[in-house]
């Protein structure tokens, strides 16, 4: 039964007794592994995420030496077995988190000043301990939160969100409303992209949609998606602060 | 039995919440007011500056480290791009990050680890973004003063240094790619033996061996003799036995040689089971001193050696610093 034609219709209310612009809770930690150049904690509802940057570094086990002039930016995402509502293990070269290991090397490398460290390799490592939804757009927060910590210089915060439409496919537009940031019972029946962009200019830097909708509801999607990084920027803007702040003063 | 309704707990105090009228306001509070209080020099302002925040768009600024100038702006803002405290040189602004890799500097003493032997030089792994270069020509050759260096010592480049080999030693210049080349032309400089060796994390952060006068010294223990520290500006550390120099019969043409001798052996001494013991009591402090983000330099390792010393007296003695413990010498260290 679809979520949309169902509950949403009656009282604009979600599955999880959210608006239609509401975001889920967001928590986010720095410095969690000391070992670490860079590293993070990142929830976005129940979609929990830890990341760890290791680098700038220069790779000394490889035969060849790469000359290139700009760092190279490596993701490796760890899918855990128990992450989701069924025990399924995801191989390493697992289509999916291929793609979105290359979506988030890209998107970072457009923002990172990759042409300070030549020859040099920074290896962004996610680990997805529970996935509820928006898991690639937790995955370039915590990405964010972490290259901030391991102090690699930046143009600006990477900050995500899905959002999603409600309707099926087939109905008519006019009652499609946009949702912002679904959660996992969502995804699984409505439309949805993530879409992340650098800082308040609205400059996209990541824009995925794998499923199909009419292009009219696409414009109030984006634009839906535009207001909802802004504020994850500020909640990742929040974090560092307090973060800083919180440096600042054991010194 | 009579029932006891107990007052709820209030609730949780919800996190900031973030209206849509602060959404245009963020990172442009208060900037230009605090540029010109801030004095000139090493002191840093007190606020967190974030990356992509402008950190000013008066012109008469000038870019430093840690800022850039978004090309597609048109006020040719200043921006940051890290997460950082602002310092101000003259008319330069740069930004220093809360916490990051090393950066080498002319200068700088290092402790590193050989991770490649080449035909002619090292590459050593000195925490950095890339590893740094040791030349043949820069270390100091056994026998004889200053000689020149032939193929002999290329074939028998291995007996210097191999991999996985620890040495103390200087940055000499830096590359065009900000990569370093060390030199150990020095007697304080060479290969480690005799100690442990441990890692904080980089500069900044409050943590960390910070640039300091001295940054190898010796602490006389209370049980197993003399100790040698050496906190590498890149955050490695080497704590040592100390072993005693023969000075007195060094003359000037032959202090090469002397010291060759057992500069390049990879052989360690016997080393009593106290003195490990110090050197285990001192690594513990300096990782609580790390963890409790405090500078780890010569006072404060003095002196947290000392509280942990003193701390043993009164409550027993506690092999693992750390915990409560190390809580106790972060307080006696900060205490004075």
């Amino acid at each position: 039964m679809p979520l949309d034609s169902s509950t949403y219709a009656l009282a604009h209310l979600r599955v999880d007794g959210r608006r239609w612009k509401e975001l889920r809770r967001i928590h986010g930690q720095m410095s969690t592994q000391a070992a670490a150049d860079g590293s993070s904690y990142f929830e976005m509802g129940n979609t929990k995420i830890i990341c760890t940057v290791l680098g700038p570094r220069q790779p000394t086990k490889s035969g060849g030496r790469d000359q290139s002039r700009e760092a190279i930016i490596e993701v490796e995402i760890g899918v855990a077995g128990f992450s989701g509502m069924d025990r399924k293990k995801r191989s390493r070269n697992d289509k999916r988190t291929q793609e979105m290991q290359y979506t988030i090397s890209s998107a970072f490398a457009s923002t990172v000043f990759t042409s300070q460290y030549p020859h040099s390799t920074i290896t962004i490592v996610l680990h997805v301990l529970s996935q509820d939804g928006a898991l690639l757009a937790a995955c370039i927060n915590a990405a964010t939160l972490a290259l901030i910590d391991a102090g690699v210089p930046m143009q600006d915060y990477i900050a995500a969100c899905t959002t999603g439409s409600t309707a099926s496919y087939a109905s008519n537009d006019e009652d499609a409303d946009p949702l912002l940031d679904l959660n996992g019972m969502e995804e699984l029946e409505l439309p949805f992209l993530t879409m992340g962009t650098s800082g308040g200019e609205d400059k996209v830097n990541v824009l995925v949609m794998e499923t199909r909708i009419q292009m009219p509801r696409l414009e109030a999607m984006v634009s839906v998606g535009l207001d909802g990084c802004k504020q994850v920027r500020n909640i990742l803007d929040g974090i560092v602060r307090e973060h800083g702040k919180k440096l600042l003063s054991s010194r | 039995m009579a029932i006891t309704i107990l007052a709820p707990a209030p609730a949780e105090a919800p996190r900031r919440t973030y209206h849509e009228t602060d959404l245009d306001t963020y990172g442009e509070d208060e900037d230009e007011m605090e540029i010109d209080d801030l004095p000139s020099g090493h002191r840093r302002s007190t606020q967190v500056i974030t990356p992509g925040q402008i950190v000013t768009d008066d012109p008469q600024w000038m870019r430093g480290h840690g800022t850039f100038a978004a090309s597609d702006d048109a006020s040719s803002a200043i921006r940051s791009t890290l997460a950082g405290t602002l310092q101000k040189t003259n008319k330069l602004l740069s930004v220093v990050p809360l916490r990051a890799r090393y950066t080498p500097e002319i200068g700088d003493l290092v402790i590193g680890r050989i991770v490649e032997v080449q035909s002619r030089r090292w590459k050593v792994d000195v925490a950095a973004p890339l590893l740094a270069n040791l030349l043949l020509s820069s270390i100091n050759l056994p026998g004889g003063a200053l000689r020149r260096r032939t193929s002999v010592d290329e074939l028998n480049i291995r007996s210097f240094f191999g991999e996985g080999e620890l040495l103390v030693a200087e940055v000499q210049s830096l590359f065009q790619d900000g990569s370093a080349s060390l030199h150990t032309r020095s007697l304080k400089y060479g290969k480690l033996r005799n100690g442990h060796f441990m890692a904080v994390s980089g500069m900044g952060g409050g943590a960390g061996v910070v640039r300091s006068k001295r940054q190898i010294f010796t602490l006389q223990t209370a049980r197993g003799g003399e100790v040698d520290v050496i906190l590498g500006v890149n955050g490695y550390i080497w704590i040592a036995k100390h072993v005693e120099e023969k000075r007195e019969e060094v003359g000037l043409n032959r202090l090469e040689e002397t010291a060759s001798q057992s500069m390049y052996s990879s052989q360690n001494d016997e080393i009593s089971s106290e003195t490990r013991r110090e050197i285990a009591r001192l690594a513990g402090c300096i990782r609580v001193l790390a963890e409790g983000s405090v500078k780890v330099e010569e006072d404060n390792l003095r002196r947290a050696y000392e509280a942990s010393l003193e701390l043993d007296e009164i409550e027993g003695e506690v092999r693992y610093l750390g915990g409560e413990r190390g809580r106790n010498i972060v307080d006696m260290v900060l205490g004075g």
